[in-house]
């Protein structure tokens, strides 16, 4: 090294007299400013959720003396912002966390396993389910935060007139649609581009013994007569169950189909409830929930799981740490699982005995659903091809295009190469399994 | 010698300050020119070149989200070659945007014609037709999404209320033809404007001797159309399509707000494509080779267009 003063040099050193000459005195210096903690997270389904989240930001400030801003913006603009924050290595100090997101950027995130290990400890450990969709190769790179269950949400006035009960199987599904669209009310499952459809098709795949990948992560599984199976199952569904409406669904459209009272069961987390609830509407009364159903190899579903991430190129790591196990104390977690009236459910064990979901007869049901929950691409670990896989849509579209008439064989033939294409390149140092 | 110099600075001239001969300097003809034209090279330079260079460098590359990869030759471009997804988005790149430029083209012309004409509450018109180019895209494209709706279509609802089509009516967004009908007919209504404006100026600027000539000849209204309107707007037609030739190519608010690519990428466009492979999916290489795809297209659109221009 040089005898040279380097600038870099210099600005540290008189930062450090700086800041010693601040500790000499005992107090701030005039123009030092707070450290400033920022979390990017997206748009609450349940805007509540969100105020609970920054009230306890801003508690935390106060304990802490540091600021705490939550940003939050669309979900879908959620990657695209990622990217640009990983590309640039500056930005939020967390972040919230999909299972794909994680193992996008595993390399661009701080191992949280101190935070995981404590938390487990103290409230009866993690679902494996979220376990999988945080604990990478490398480590665990993201705190599993909530996820959103994804039972069945039917209209009992409508079951109830068409004297049936609610369906165990897809079989039963089937059989129970055929009748409720003689009756007027058909069964909704999107069959297009949104994550709804990607959900409820790894769930009805699974549950006929389907799988997408082998375990390796690499190998395609799509091509079988599971698929073959679950296919012909959605044809069937699609012409004598449902309205061809369901092509151009998006997210929310189930939810309109079932507020509308038109609609007698979709596949979907528990947000037209909900919105029922807060819009005050009549129909609030008939909607209710049940299990996901099953199939010949047991009852599986994906429901989406988010966790908090730390990119490395923050320099408050460890606060953000402390904001995490802040928001973990039971008190708050509690607090915010209210604001979002039972829509985040804990990954945690002892947070699900939560009295929101045990005294209401309509939520009683959700916290089960944990027991049959996967990470998306299971047996495999969620990757990058997995990811790719569901945000092109390769699964609802081979669905789509077999109910518009392709040959079964043909279109998992296509499904099998949009799948083939996902795997390739080199996966080993994006998100490996 | 030393006398005159005196002289000239005592009356302010000539000083050979340096303030002098800097703008002695910046006066001449070719740095001054240079000097206006810099900023905006700046900015092409930054804005343009730089990341066209990047994507071109991407493209050539294993680049996913957070993970730069090596140089892999044209192996992206091969995989997207394979892809029936992106033979079906060039495809219908094709069809949406022929369909629509024409579409706005007639209309366009016809809009103008109608502007041209001398009526009450002309700027009020005139203003209000520009309104959908004005508003913004996604923000129109959601109250478009909105009229499509399966289960609220207002479309539907006012046609099966008319008698004109049979209930439950078109699946507007779930289906092919449909699909692309919609995404069609709001880059029409969108970009209509834009060509009447422009039409509508060309218009202006024709001399009103020729028709007074032509109504001598006695030519009819379709023959002025056909043998003085058309002739003299043809320069400002071939700039306009231009323009929107790469305006339709390029779109991807439509798609992403209406369909986001469904049914089953029909209505996939090069920017929604890529967007959905390289933002939302990772895998940034492979983006970057598909948009670059509008590169090679939309140049030869220009140079034929610009060639036509330069032989009017």
């Amino acid at each position: 090294m040089s005898a040279r003063i380097g600038r870099r040099q210099f600005l540290l050193t008189s930062a450090g007299a700086v800041a010693a000459s601040s500790l000499a005195l005992d107090r701030a210096p005039a123009y030092a400013q707070k450290r400033e903690l920022t979390f990017l997270s997206w748009n609450h389904f349940v805007p509540a959720s969100d105020v609970e989240l920054r009230k306890q930001a801003e508690a935390f400030s106060k304990q802490a003396g540091v600021t705490v801003r939550v940003d939050t913006i669309a979900h879908l603009q959620l990657p695209a912002k990622f990217a640009a924050e990983a590309a640039a290595q500056s930005g939020h100090d967390m972040i919230i966390a999909n299972t794909s997101t994680g193992f996008l950027y595993e390399n661009h995130l701080v191992d949280v396993g101190d935070v995981v290990e404590d938390l487990g400890k103290k409230y009866g450990g993690f679902y494996p389910f979220s376990k999988e969709a945080a604990l990478m190769s490398s480590g665990w790179k993201a705190v599993p935060w909530f996820w959103i269950s994804f039972p069945a949400t039917y209209n009992t006035a409508h079951y109830k007139k068409a004297g049936l009960e609610v369906p165990k199987t897809w079989d039963e599904l089937l059989k129970q649609g055929k009748v409720l669209k003689k009756q007027g009310n058909p069964v909704g499952i999107p069959i297009s581009h949104c994550a709804d459809a990607n959900t409820t098709f790894w769930s009805v795949l699974w549950c006929y013994g389907g799988k997408v990948l082998e375990a390796d992560g690499k190998t395609s599984a799509i091509n079988s007569d599971k698929t073959a199976q679950v296919i012909e199952w959605y044809k069937e569904l699609y012409k004598d169950a449902m309205d061809p409406e369901v092509l151009s669904w998006d997210d929310a459209s189930n939810n309109r189909f079932m507020l509308s009272g038109k609609g007698s069961w979709i596949h979907n987390p528990i947000s037209p409830y909900n919105a029922a609830i807060a819009k005050k509407m009549p129909i609030a009364d008939d909607i209710d929930h049940h299990n996901s159903p099953g199939g010949p190899a047991g009852i599986h579903s994906g429901p989406p799981i988010n966790s908090i991430g730390i990119w490395k190129f923050s320099k408050n790591a460890d606060l953000a740490k402390e904001f995490i196990k802040f928001h973990f104390k039971k008190e708050n977690f509690d607090a915010w699982i209210v604001a979002s009236n039972a829509f985040n459910h804990p990954p945690l064990r002892n947070f699900a005995d939560h009295p929101i979901w045990a005294n209401n007869p309509k939520f009683k049901m959700l916290p089960k659903e944990a027991e049959y929950a996967h990470p998306r691409g299971w047996p495999a670990k969620t990757n990058a091809a997995v990811n790719l896989i569901e945000v092109n849509y390769a699964l609802p579209d081979m669905v789509a295009k077999a109910v518009n008439g392709m040959p079964t064989k043909r279109a998992i033939a296509w499904a099998e190469d949009q799948i083939k294409l996902a795997v390739q390149g080199k996966l080993e140092t994006k998100g490996k399994a | 010698m030393a006398v005159g110099q005196r002289a000239l600075e005592a009356t302010g001239f000539g000083r050979p300050g340096r303030l002098a001969r800097a703008r002695e300097w910046w006066e001449q003809e070719h740095v001054f020119g240079y000097g206006l034209i810099a900023p905006a090279l700046l900015l092409v330079v930054c804005l343009v070149a730089y990341p066209f260079c990047m994507a071109i460098y991407f493209s050539l590359s294993d680049y996913w989200v957070g993970a730069p990869g090596e140089f892999v030759g044209l192996e992206n471009f091969r995989q997207i070659f394979a892809n029936e997804v992106f033979h079906r988005t060039v495809y219908n790149s094709f069809v949406f945007t022929s369909i629509a430029v024409v579409l706005k083209a007639v209309l366009g012309v016809w809009l103008a014609m109608l502007l041209f004409r001398p009526m009450r509450f002309k700027r009020l018109i005139r203003g209000a037709v520009l309104l959908p180019w004005v508003i913004p895209t996604a923000l129109s494209t959601l109250a478009w999404w909105w009229m499509f709706d399966s289960l609220y279509s207002i479309v539907n609802w006012t046609g099966i209320r008319l008698g004109l089509i049979e209930a439950p009516g078109p699946n507007w967004l779930g289906v092919t033809e449909y699909a692309m009908t919609a995404v069609i007919a709001v880059n029409v209504w969108r970009g209509l404007p834009f060509f009447a404006i422009i039409v509508l100026a060309g218009l202006v600027s024709i001399p009103r001797e020729y028709y007074e000539a032509a109504e001598v000849d006695g030519a009819s209204s379709w023959g002025r159309f056909r043998h003085v309107t058309l002739p003299l707007l043809k320069p400002v037609l071939a700039v306009v399509i231009l323009f929107s030739t790469i305006f339709t190519f390029a779109d991807f608010n439509i798609v992403q707000v209406l369909t986001r690519g469904g049914p089953v990428n029909t209505t996939h466009l090069f920017a929604t494509l890529a967007y959905q492979t390289g933002l939302v999916g990772g895998n940034i290489g492979q983006a970057a080779a598909i948009s670059l795809f509008l590169f090679p297209m939309l140049a030869a659109v220009v140079f034929i267009q610009l060639r036509y221009i330069r032989r009017e």
